[in-house]
């Protein structure tokens, strides 16, 4: 039998123990080549790249660490608070410790018998634990599923489960890959099929069965938002080529028209077309074809495009009042077009798809991003700055003959933000790092002082948490002076002696009532470890308040010469 | 009796005057473990007492003070007490220091594995303890170790699977003891071996103690390509062999059992090999031996083996830097 899980578990760790890519994807290629039925096939791809159920399913097993962990313990015999935590803590892995639990406590190993588990018995489980809500019902099932599998299975179960990372260095780029191999198709054939179809395995049932070209897109399935790279992490040696659009500080948006039906999507593929009824009607009083855009959904009031924070007020609203809708009205903004005269346009270049988005706006009044050819350097200097006094982020610079590369980050759009801010902030609290961080502190709660302001008791009080910006060198002194400073322990988590003090950049500030700053900052990251600065140095509340009002009250340029987008 | 920690390291019997590990100078008889650089004395000078290999291994890495050989097994008599070294299986010469007072008898482990390392004098203990001090570096119950036979197994097969591929096999290991046992592992094979130079200095008391190290040589930027090489990994990020582009790196340690290893070092083979013993065996020990008290250094989670103690109804207590009494 080739469907066992057990196989599948053994090639997932055989890929984490093998460096070259190329031979990842080739050990990857072997297994899905002898997996018989279309069913094992499906399943195997969507295990290894997506999760317990498929992206499109929309479903979760929604067990969470403390569920799967505490019934580990007991299943184990051991103590979860004594033994399990501090355990996790060496391991910063809670599937890797259950996996070394199973393997070497003589408790565990007796209740567990080679249960032969198929695919499809795996994907039983997971519609069990789907389909069952308290704790102590997914627990049961659990453990019956744990009582048949290896420790190796039981790790990689857990893992698929909670759809994250494999954690084997192997993602869904690959995955397309090793299933073109398997198969001997092109891989740019492959990779469209999936972005069409959504599911990694049915794309590996198609390739198989020759049957790529089987792969339509469907209105109302939303596919995977192309992405932009940071223009410095990325080596362009020139700009020749890239057309400049203004990068808005608003909420990224798929939405999905026909006829009378509109549907919005995030960035994460969740429908949020309730939230923004207008929107809906904007699109349908336009009367416009089938289409699909790319766009940004902005707070647009008075010729000015207003901060991101007012739009916060209306995300995940199930339905705006009308009060709210007057107060932070919204618009959606276009910047790509997806789906034109009842076919995708994927493939088109930039440069054809802007033709069509900008014929469209011409025939049907849309609103779409102004586009700037790049002269040099200067100008792109000129354009970041006017951007910026729009209140936009920065800017956005694309490759006029790329395609839409589908949930990709590559070097054909490139975004250049300017950072939020930073500030002077103190190591509160740090914590055991997991993964490639396994076995040090590598994330910590950084606080800013409230010593001098009478709403607090605290001499400091968190205002985010970084984990990252500092070389592995630098984690290594961080590390050796934490112990140094730590004076209680919280499981995973050490409360120290505030004294480190770390300078951080961050991208914004957010009004978020259920901190104790009431504010929080969107990636918070280290810019340098100041080892130079005492705690007194630290940043205020107060300041962090003056940054926030400065951000708000900042006098943005109408949208009058030279805009950031196109509405007729 | 009285068991006081002193600094990071060393302990203490004020009673008896004795240090084990100790750096200061007060204490009339000082005992050193081993040679690793935790356990010898800061003070290069000091007087000590030691095994005759441990000796030589702490002058080959700038010991110059004075050092009293002991024989394992052949008892020093003190006028308060009587001291006898065991052989504790971590690295060559690597001892547990056994005192028989009129306070009892206490073990002192220093660092130590059993089963014994291939490349050390083995492992025997006391048969009876009153009170046993123990490290406890790899306290969890992840950690279980593979036996030696298999772990020298993953070893050659690593290095003949790599050459057999056009690669040049690197094991990442501690410079004493580890380098050594990896060696030792790896002769069988009869294949060419380089070291990095800091563990070859400590290869000839290897030798002269009759540990079969193989064909080995020191190491050699310009003929190191296509030997299996042996070295640390500070040294690997240093420049050690990066001429060599072919190549393929083996990480052998007990932290090795850690899947984050993988990524921390970008190693393409994780060897579990440890010179200090696992959880269970530790506590296996702790049952064989039922001292009156098991004290409980070197480790960030001692209350886990606490916890299995109490279960176990053996006493113990946490060695930590305050001065505690006891009975």
């Amino acid at each position: 039998m080739n469907n066992l899980f057990r196989q599948l578990a053994d090639t997932a760790q055989h890929i984490a123990e093998t460096r070259s890519t190329n031979s990842k994807i080739s050990i990857c290629a072997e297994y899905f080549r002898t997996l018989a039925a279309d069913e094992d096939l499906n399943l195997g791809a969507q295990f290894l790249a997506e999760g317990a159920f498929s992206a499109l399913s929309g479903k979760r097993a929604s067990v969470g660490s403390r569920t799967y962990s505490t019934c580990a313990a007991e299943f184990c015999e051991i103590d979860y608070e004594k033994v399990f935590k501090p355990c996790k803590t060496a391991l910063g892995s809670s599937s890797e410790t259950i996996e070394k639990l199973m393997h070497n406590l003589e408790t565990a190993r007796k209740k567990r018998t080679d249960g032969q588990l198929t695919l499809g018995d795996v994907e039983k489980i997971y519609q069990e634990l789907y389909r069952v809500s308290s704790r102590a019902d997914k627990q049961e099932v659990l453990r019956n599923a744990w009582t048949k599998m290896s420790p190796v299975e039981i790790k990689y179960f857990i893992r698929i489960m909670t759809q994250g990372s494999l954690r084997i260095g192997f993602e869904t780029r690959s995955v397309v890959s090793a299933i073109a191999e398997a198969f001997d198709k092109k891989i740019e054939e492959v990779r469209y099929a999936h972005m069409i179809t959504g599911s990694i395995g049915r794309t590996a049932v198609l390739c198989r069965n020759d049957n790529l070209d089987e792969a339509s897109f469907e209105l109302f399935h939303p596919i995977s938002f192309m992405l932009a790279s940071p223009l410095e992490s990325r080596s362009v040696d020139s700009l020749k080529g890239y057309v400049a659009e203004e990068k808005f500080d608003g909420m990224r948006s798929q939405a999905h028209i026909s006829g009378q039906k509109v549907e919005l999507y995030s960035r994460d593929l969740n429908d949020i077309t309730h939230s923004f009824p207008e929107i809906v009607q904007f699109f349908v009083k336009r009367d416009l074809p089938d289409l699909v855009l790319d766009g940004e959904i902005c707070v647009y009031k008075d010729n000015e495009i207003l901060p991101f924070q007012l739009l916060q007020k209306r995300m995940g609203r199930k339905k705006p009042t009308k009060k709210v809708m007057e107060k932070y009205p919204v618009l959606f903004i276009s910047y790509d077009i997806l789906y034109y005269e009842d076919q995708p346009i994927f493939e088109h270049s930039l440069t054809k798809r802007r033709d069509f988005l900008v014929r469209l706006s011409e025939q049907h009044s849309l609103p779409i991003t102004n586009q700037f050819n790049v002269r040099n350097h200067d100008h792109i200097n000129e354009l970041f700055e006017r951007a910026l006094a729009h209140g936009n982020e920065g800017l956005m610079l694309k490759k006029e003959e790329s395609s839409y590369e589908y949930g990709q980050r590559r070097k054909s759009w490139l975004k250049v933000k300017k950072p939020g801010g930073t500030l002077d902030t103190v190591i509160m609290y740090a914590h055991a790092g997991s993964g490639k961080r396994g076995g040090y502190y590598s994330d910590f709660t950084l606080g800013i002082s409230v010593k001098e302001d009478e709403r607090y008791e605290e001499e400091f009080i968190p205002i985010g948490k970084a984990y990252g910006g500092y070389t592995d060198e630098e984690m290594k002194r961080l590390n050796e002076r934490v112990k140094e400073l730590t004076v209680e322990r919280y499981g995973p988590t050490l409360g120290l002696i505030p004294e480190i003090m770390v300078e951080i950049e961050f991208d914004d500030i957010q009004v978020n009532k259920r901190t104790k700053a009431n504010f929080t900052l969107r990636l918070p990251r280290f810019k340098n470890i100041r080892w130079d600065l005492d705690p007194k140095d630290t940043n205020t509340l107060k300041d962090v308040e003056r940054l926030y009002r400065e951000k708000i009250d900042r006098e943005r340029l109408k949208q009058d010469k030279n805009p950031s987008f196109i509405f007729e | 009796m009285n068991i006081t920690k002193a600094g990071y390291h060393g302990i203490v019997l004020p009673d008896l005057n004795i240090g084990f590990d100790y750096s200061g100078t007060d204490t009339q008889h000082t005992f050193i473990s081993h040679a690793h650089s935790d356990h010898m004395p800061r003070n290069r000078k000091s007087s000590v007492y030691c095994t005759e290999n441990t000796y030589k291994l702490m002058q080959r890495r700038g010991f110059s003070g004075e050092a009293t050989i002991l024989e394992f097994g052949d008892p020093l008599e003190t006028d308060h007490a009587r001291i006898t070294l065991f052989p504790a299986g971590h690295i060559l010469g690597s001892a547990m220091v056994f005192v028989e007072s009129d306070h009892g008898s206490v073990l002192y482990t220093g660092d130590y594995r059993t089963p014994a390392s291939p490349a050390s004098e083995g492992f025997e203990i006391p048969e009876q303890v009153d009170h046993f001090i123990t490290e406890a570096t790899f306290s969890l119950p992840i950690y279980k170790w593979a036996s030696h036979e298999k772990l020298s197994k993953q070893i050659r097969n690593f290095a003949s699977r790599t050459l057999s591929d056009g690669y040049t096999p690197v094991f990442l290991a501690y410079n004493l003891g580890k380098a050594q046992e990896v060696m030792h592992m790896l002769a069988p094979l009869g294949q060419p071996v380089q070291i990095h130079g800091a563990g070859y200095k400590m290869c000839d008391v290897y030798e002269e103690a009759e540990i079969d190290l193989g064909n080995y040589e020191t190491y050699d930027r310009e003929t190191c390509e296509g030997k299996i090489l042996v070295t640390t990994s500070s040294a690997l990020n240093n420049g050690f062999a990066s001429n060599v582009s072919k190549k393929r790196i083996a990480y052998c340690s007990g932290w090795a059992a850690r899947e984050a290893a993988r990524a921390q070092l970008t190693v393409h083979e994780l060897i579990p090999l440890s010179d200090h013993l696992d959880f269970f065996e530790l506590i296996r020990l702790c049952e064989e031996l039922n001292p009156k008290m098991v004290h409980i250094t070197h480790t960030p989670n001692a209350d886990v083996v606490q916890h299995y103690l109490d279960q176990k109804n053996i006493r113990s207590r946490i060695l930590d830097l305050e001065i505690e009494e006891d009975d």
